[in-house]
């Protein structure tokens, strides 16, 4: 994997076709979490129509009350713990429109990922919604991986770093090591990784 | 707490002209405030450049506004009328930062 680097008006990214499935796989998942709507799915008219209006009327739904699904209210929040006539009415009001705008980012995504190649080209009025959507991405997985505070994200690092390390030695097996958290883990890491060489890019030119 | 609409005291600089901040005069209106809360997730960057594209504040400004959201894990961004902040935390969620408003004062 190569982070995110200018050429000419874009930046690029390289990703073997394994680290590809893999982002293009997690950020299918943060939209269907989303929206119910499966990205690269086969549709027929009839049921892509029937489709979206059940998305409608879930979208509905869901923006009545807080989303049971920590991993949703880390992306849809509560705006006013403090005063939950407030929270309610914010989410009647936004929550729709908030879904659709990180639905499409994500789309746009999984977008340049189903391009053949290794490379993952984001124009550069693009790349804050690129931002966005990782940021959104991994706030799922921060949710699934438990990290509450900076002290876990410290923790799952030395996690991984130890699994990493036995990894090497071929005492693997032995070690009391959740596989799945230690490749859910090394994904956040990555994802950070490409986010942060992103906002490298974005920021070039700053001061 | 009170329910009376009362003026944010904190000083909040809201507009900008040049590389001047203005201090806005505590007013009626801005009886509600935008929080921006820390969280282990958010990259100090995104943070800073979201700051900086959305509020319109020069990299100093946002970058000591995201170290106060990381160091003291809270800061104040805005304040002013409710639609007004109800405008800015959903941009603040839209970007993923973890954002919430109150009355000021509480």
């Amino acid at each position: 994997m190569r982070g995110f680097e200018a050429r000419g008006d874009m930046a690029v990214a390289q990703l073997d076709s394994e680290e590809r499935a893999v982002v293009a796989r997690v950020i299918a998942d943060v939209g269907l979490l989303l929206s119910g709507e499966a990205f690269g799915a086969q549709r027929d008219g009839v049921e892509d129509f029937e489709d979206e209006l059940f998305a409608h009327v879930r979208g509905f739904e869901v923006a009545l009350s807080d989303p049971e699904d920590p991993a949703v209210l880390r992306i849809l929040p509560n705006a006013a713990p403090t005063d939950r006539q407030v929270a309610d009415e914010f989410r009647r009001l936004t929550e729709p429109e908030l879904r659709a705008i990180k639905v499409d980012r994500l789309r746009a995504i999984w977008d340049a990922l189903s391009e053949d190649g290794p490379e993952w080209k984001v124009p550069a009025d693009e790349a804050m919604a690129t931002a966005a959507a990782l940021t959104d991405v991994r706030l799922v997985l921060a949710a699934r991986l438990g990290i509450d505070t900076d002290a876990d994200a410290d923790a799952l690092y030395r996690e991984i770093e130890h699994a990493e390390n036995a990894a090497a030695t071929d005492v693997f097996a032995s070690l009391a090591v959740d596989p799945h958290r230690v490749w859910l883990g090394m994904v956040y890491q990555a994802l950070t990784w490409l986010q942060e060489s992103l906002m490298t890019y974005v920021m070039r030119d700053d001061v | 707490m009170s329910d009376d609409p009362r003026p944010y005291a904190g000083g909040v600089s809201t507009q900008h002209q040049g590389s001047t901040d203005v201090i806005v005069e505590s007013r009626i209106a801005d009886a509600w405030v935008t929080i921006v809360w820390n969280d282990p997730v958010n990259l100090m960057s995104y943070v800073t450049y979201v700051f900086q594209t959305y509020f319109g504040w020069p990299r100093e400004r946002a970058q000591a506004r995201m170290r106060e959201v990381h160091t003291e894990g809270r800061s104040v961004v805005s304040s002013g009328g409710r639609e007004m902040m109800e405008v800015d935390v959903q941009a603040m969620h839209s970007f993923g930062l973890w954002a919430t408003m109150q009355r000021s004062g509480q």
